[in-house]
């Protein structure tokens, strides 16, 4: 402790990276305004084409932020290379982590996709599946949510400057909804809610506006997907419509998706 | 006992509110929000849920219209009190870490506006006394709580209709207010019109109500009340035989219905969280980007949650129905020894607002009814609470002395006034403001600071290895139950330690050492990985000529130069070196002191002649965050030291 006052270390390189997504996990980063001053001071952001002209498109960085999944060959290789230059890799959103949105077409015929959105579908080069970063490379930390919450990319940034451990609780969203005191519309209202096997770190949001979660954080530490499945169906939620909402944001997670894949079977 | 008891006319609730408020008290009371009624400030009798009620079943929670226009015509939503006292989320202290390494800690202490509670039902009226000893009225005095809690007025309502899931009366709960509330009111709505009995409970109640217009209760009137809450008495919706409950939950461990409830249970912690009585807590150390401002927070936590049971980066719970179970025995079983008391009373909550609608009284009838008991621990005595801020104060790192290539020592200054005092066995939590907070055992005195032992296996613990002498960090305590230095007196001692297991050994046998005519026989059997591995190398050796004193060490794996002896340490008990009549204190890996233990019994040592010691991630080390809980136990203030028949019955289990 001591000692660092004397010498004050480089300061570390941050990239910010972007495969298959919207960007709006970045435009999180972009949006911490006044924490992205001071971040900027302690750290050097040698890469972020979305907020700046600097980019360093071969540099290594202490900290490598991967937004998106891999949807399209070109995106498989720039993520070894990422990883190949990075100490550290953190996924930053539900693409990157679990294959986002983009997931809804794994299993499905892609081309057939291809054809009915682009106009001109020979322009289109395409995986037929969206997988997250890790199913490619090694993750150091994953950020979950669509998108991403500021306050929890900010931790995780200062953890990692600061060398402890995030303080990011893999607990439900119900947690969250009842340190706020909303009220469970769940069993006030018999609204089809995710937040008991949902990651937390969105602050109950939906609850709070009297929707249930619809997962976008993703499935939480063990989460009792059968269980919830069997009480939406006492509760009048018919199967096709569990496996889409399983499937919607976070359905490439596994939990989820075998979630949606067994509700699937039994509709069929 | 009779209390004093007006007939009020219902007009007159007017009056009470504008009491309740004077001296800017908030009022806080029941009121309908987002189709519930929940509690909130209010500002005036009109917002109370005049006209309303609720429906309730397991997992499912109906606000509908009464046909009448009762004030408190419903039983008790999904807010409690809990949360006015023991806020969700907050900030304990503050801490500084500067560029020098000196640090400072500055508590956070609220001085909130005093409050008065209206329409508390007698369950919640219960679940605040319980809060109270949690916080306040045992060993350790919570100041934040206190402050937000003292002072406070409380207006409680007899409940004369409970609800289909209400069973308050099973856990002598209710439904007649009790302790805690202030006055206690009773609402008649009747052809005869609409009016209260208010009775004062207190001082402080019967000032309020002398200033109430009204008049004496009649006879009729207190009979009245009195057969509507033997009725309710006799109209709960759910019942609960409590008769030693703990011990018939404590017998059923291996019950198969843990297993079964596990296949509905969402382990969402919605039951923890509504519940008003639940206590358990997590900490968090959120800083700046230097680390150098750090602010420590505790949050509402739950035994659901992976983070609670969580030891060196693994969770001691990780599947639902182990969960589940530390939910259940904990509330109506552990929570007896450990407070003296039931941590439920019956309001039901948690079955109503149970996502999955698990109903808690059926889960527990299903797995305790016909068990025979085991025997529970009983409460330990409650002495006068001693203020604990929970902050630490700076110490400065008078020495380091490198151990082993993952184990160092820090000898430590306590700021401002170098005080040594602690009994060997006893631990500190240690903490660098940005990093985090970590039980550490204190292995030693030197005569110039405390000494503790610390092995790299995190974050923070490779951050406190990192040390320098001069540099500071943060210590509380020292905390928890030492070894039995008195009952180990005038016979053998047997000291079995496995590696690290050593450290707080050490000031216990430095202390015997030092007093051969209480100590005059101690055997030091010692364990570890690899000769590289052996802590305190050079000051065992300067006890070995030592008379009374016997030292035989073993190593798991060593190489061609290692002279001693190989393979696990229950290998070196033998009757020729443990005699029958020894005590036996053990500390090291759960596997080695289970093994140890057995073969002290062999050897003729009951287990009422043997202390282990218990490992738990201690959070706030005063029995206030539930972290460390084992079975009927706090390990921070129970343990860490037991002598092993009080933890037999948990010993080698999984899951708890
Ligand atoms: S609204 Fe959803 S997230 Fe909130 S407590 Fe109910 S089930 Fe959980
Ligand atoms: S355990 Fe359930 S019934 Fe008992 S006090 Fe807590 S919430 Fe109420
Ligand atoms: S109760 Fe908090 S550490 Fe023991």
């Amino acid at each position: 402790m001591g000692s660092e006052a004397h010498a004050p270390p480089a300061r570390p390189r941050l990239g910010v990276f972007k495969l298959a997504s919207c960007d709006g996990c970045q435009l999180t980063l972009i949006g911490c305004e006044d924490e992205l001053l001071a971040l900027s001071e302690k750290v050097d952001i040698a890469h972020f084409p979305e907020a700046s002209s600097r980019t360093d498109v071969h540099g290594r960085f202490d900290v490598a932020l991967v937004e998106g999944s891999v949807s399209a060959e070109w995106q498989r290789e720039e993520l070894l290379s990422i990883r190949e230059r990075s100490k550290l890799l953190v996924t930053i959103g539900a693409c990157a982590t679990s294959g986002g949105v983009q997931a809804l077409r794994n299993g499905k015929d892609v081309s057939e996709f291809v054809r009915a959105v682009y106009a001109s579908p020979a322009y289109i080069s395409t995986l037929d599946r969206s997988t997250p970063v890790s199913a490619h490379v090694s993750v150091d930390y994953e950020l979950r949510g669509c998108p991403i919450d500021k306050h929890q990319l900010l931790e995780v940034l200062t953890a990692l400057l600061v060398g402890r451990r995030p303080a990011i609780r893999d607990e439900s969203v119900c947690m969250e909804c009842k340190r706020r005191g909303n009220v469970c519309v769940l069993v006030a209202h018999g609204e089809p809610c995710l937040g008991p096997v949902v990651h937390a770190g969105c602050g109950a949001l939906c609850p709070r506006f009297a929707r249930g979660c619809y997962g976008c954080f993703g499935p939480k530490e063990s989460p009792a997907t059968a269980a919830l499945a069997a009480r939406l169906k006492e509760l009048g939620v018919p199967a096709a419509d569990l496996a889409r909402r399983f499937r919607s944001i976070s359905g490439g997670a596994p939990a989820f998706a075998d979630e949606a894949a067994k509700q699937e079977l039994e509709h069929d | 006992m009779t209390h004093p008891t007006k007939r009020i006319a219902r007009a007159e609730l007017d009056r009470l509110f504008a009491l309740l408020s004077e001296d800017a008290r908030v009022v806080h009371g029941p009121t309908v929000r987002d189709g519930a009624i929940v509690d909130a400030p209010l500002a005036s009798v009109s917002e109370l849920p005049i006209g309303w009620t609720d429906q309730q079943a397991p997992g499912r929670y109906r606000l509908t219209r009464r046909d009448d226009a009762a004030v408190f015509g419903f039983v008790v939503g999904p807010s409690s009190p809990k949360p006015l006292f023991f806020p969700p989320e907050e900030t304990l202290y503050r801490a500084e870490r500067r560029a020098d390494g000196k640090v400072g800690f500055v508590p956070v202490v609220p001085s909130p506006a005093p409050k008065a509670l209206l329409g508390v039902r007698a369950c919640d009226v219960a679940a605040m006394r319980i809060q109270d000893r949690v916080f306040r009225d045992r060993e350790h005095r919570e100041p934040r709580y206190a402050a937000r809690r003292d002072d406070t007025i409380v207006v409680g309502v007899h409940c004369l209709a409970p609800g289909p899931l209400c069973f308050c009366a099973s856990m002598g709960a209710g439904p007649r207010v009790g302790e805690g509330a202030d006055l206690a009111l009773a609402e008649r709505l009747d052809a005869g019109g609409h009016i209260f009995l208010v009775e004062a409970l207190t001082a402080r109640g019967q000032a309020l109500l002398s200033r109430l217009e009204g008049s004496e209760a009649s006879d009729e009137e207190l009979r009245w009340r009195d057969e509507a809450l033997a009725s309710a008495e006799r109209s709960m919706g759910r019942t609960l035989d409590t008769a030693e409950l703990p011990g018939r939950l404590y017998a059923a461990l291996d019950h198969p219905r843990w297993e079964e409830i596990a296949s509905r249970c969402l382990a969402c912690g919605s039951c923890t969280s509504v519940c008003p009585s639940c206590f358990c807590s997590g900490s968090d150390d959120p800083s700046d980007l230097e680390g150098a401002h750090t602010s420590h927070t505790r949050h509402w936590e739950s035994c659901f949650t992976s983070a609670h049971g969580e030891l060196h980066g693994h969770t001691t719970r990780p599947r639902t129905s182990e969960r589940y179970r530390q939910w259940a025995t904990h509330k109506f079983g552990a929570w007896v020894s450990q407070m003296g008391q039931s941590g439920c009373v019956g309001c039901g909550r948690c079955i109503a607002w149970c996502p999955s609608g698990i109903d808690l009284v059926a889960e527990v009838r299903a797995i305790a009814d016909g068990v025979s008991p085991v025997t529970m621990p009983v409460a330990r005595e409650v002495t006068a609470p001693r203020e604990e801020s929970l902050v630490p104060r700076a110490a400065t790192v008078l020495a380091r002395t490198v151990e082993s290539s993952d184990v160092v020592t820090l000898s430590l200054r306590m700021e401002p006034d170098g005080r040594r005092d602690f009994a060997p066995g006893q631990f500190h939590q240690l903490s660098l403001p940005g990093v985090g907070e970590a039980p550490i055992s204190i292995s030693g005195d030197d005569g110039a600071g405390v000494e503790h032992t610390i092995r790299a296996v995190g974050k923070l613990t490779e951050a406190l290895c990192a040390l320098r002498v001069g540099a500071q960090l943060g210590v509380r305590g020292p905390y928890g139950r030492g070894w039995p230095m008195d009952e180990l007196a005038g016979g053998p001692v047997v000291v079995v330690a496995g590696g690290i297991g050593l450290a707080p050994l050490r000031e216990a046998l430095r202390r015997m050492l030092a007093d051969p005519e209480r100590y005059p026989d101690v055997r030091l059997f010692y364990g570890a990985r690899t000769p590289e591995d052996l802590l305190y190398g050079r000051e065992l050796l300067g006890w070995i000529d030592r008379p009374g004193f016997d030292l035989h060490v073993t190593v798991d794996r060593a190489g061609p130069t290692w002279r001693g002896h190989v393979g696990v340490v229950t290998r070196l008990l033998r009757p020729a070196t443990v005699p029958a009549s020894a005590r036996a204190i053990l500390c090291g890996p759960e596997v080695m002191m289970r093994f140890t233990v057995d073969a002290l019994a062999k050897l003729g040592l009951p287990h009422t002649r043997q202390w282990v010691t218990m490992e738990r991630h201690m959070k706030c080390a005063t029995g206030t965050c539930g972290r460390c809980q084992y079975g009927p136990h706090f390990v921070c203030k129970d343990g860490p030291v037991f002598r092993f028949d009080e933890v037999s019955m948990l010993f080698g289990r999984h899951g708890l």
